[in-house]
């Protein structure tokens, strides 16, 4: 199972069809469609920090478009709030990034991919937990 | 109700994690409830058949859910749309793949698996890239 988180840029890129990073976003859901079709389990996930950060209101109307893409949200209860802040004090990221790591170290999936602007920042905040950073 | 009403309504049932089953008129073949039940005794195959039917029910309905998304948002911005090329170069990303740092090879790839198999998909054109390179090694 490939479990593919998105950040703010991602998740800014898929919601804008007028940001130029929106195609090369969409091509990785379409990519995951692909594989899906061939029996891979495959699905996109993001924190709820970052749809905080994102201004992704799943109820407002302006969201019904994103909200179609089937994005799983991973939300910040107390464990992962505990974990993010943990991550939060040792990086000095801010509070989604922190919950993009929270995120990665919680998944049980075989495969974790991050979709993101910032790769060093990922990197910090999933280390040591592995995931494929790919730079949006 | 329409597609988007459709897809909307599939998105938020699918969300639904409440753990809330029924018993269904479903009608299966019973020759493959039989094969199923010997996977799943046999071969481990899932915890029960139950499971291994949902779950593969499942993996289809939201396969279908975000093809239709992905249709339905290229009918309202065409230029949304990846090529083949776009989105072999994001699988080989996906993968940590070294192709994603050759998007010359991916592009002359999908372009020739293309021609031959307006069908392929993106890793119909990776298949395509390592096995070249594989020969010319």
């Amino acid at each position: 199972m490939r479990s593919i988180v998105l950040d703010n840029e991602a998740v800014q890129a898929l919601t804008n069809p007028r940001n130029p990073k929106h195609r090369a976003v969409v091509a990785h859901l379409a990519g995951a469609a692909a594989r899906r079709r061939r029996g891979r389990v495959v699905e996109a996930v993001v924190p709820t920090a970052v749809r905080v950060e994102a201004a992704w209101d799943r109820a407002a109307p302006s969201a019904a478009a994103i909200n179609r893409f089937p994005v799983r949200d991973h939300t910040l209860d107390s464990a992962a709030a505990d974990v993010a802040a943990q991550i939060q004090r040792a990086t000095s990221t801010g509070v989604a990034d922190a919950h993009i790591g929270a995120t990665v170290r919680s998944l049980s999936s075989t495969e974790v991919v991050v979709l993101t602007s910032d790769p060093a920042d990922i990197a910090a905040v999933c280390a040591p937990a592995q995931a494929t950073i790919v730079n949006v | 109700m329409d597609a988007l009403e459709a897809l909307d309504e599939m998105n938020r049932l699918l969300d639904i994690t409440d753990g809330e089953t029924v018993n269904t008129s479903m009608r299966l073949p019973l020759a493959l409830r039989d094969a199923a039940a010997l996977a799943v005794s046999q071969f481990g195959a899932a915890p029960s058949t139950t499971t291994m039917t949902a779950d593969a029910l499942r993996q289809a309905v939201e396969t279908l859910v975000m093809e239709t998304a992905l249709r339905l948002h290229y009918e309202q911005h065409p230029a949304a749309k990846p090529t083949l090329s776009e989105i072999a170069l994001a699988l080989a990303a996906q993968d940590g793949s070294p192709l994603a740092d050759r998007p010359d090879l991916i592009a002359r790839a999908a372009d020739a698996v293309a021609a031959r198999r307006p069908d392929a998909d993106a890793d119909d054109v990776l298949l395509w890239v390592e096995a070249q390179l594989a020969v010319v090694a």
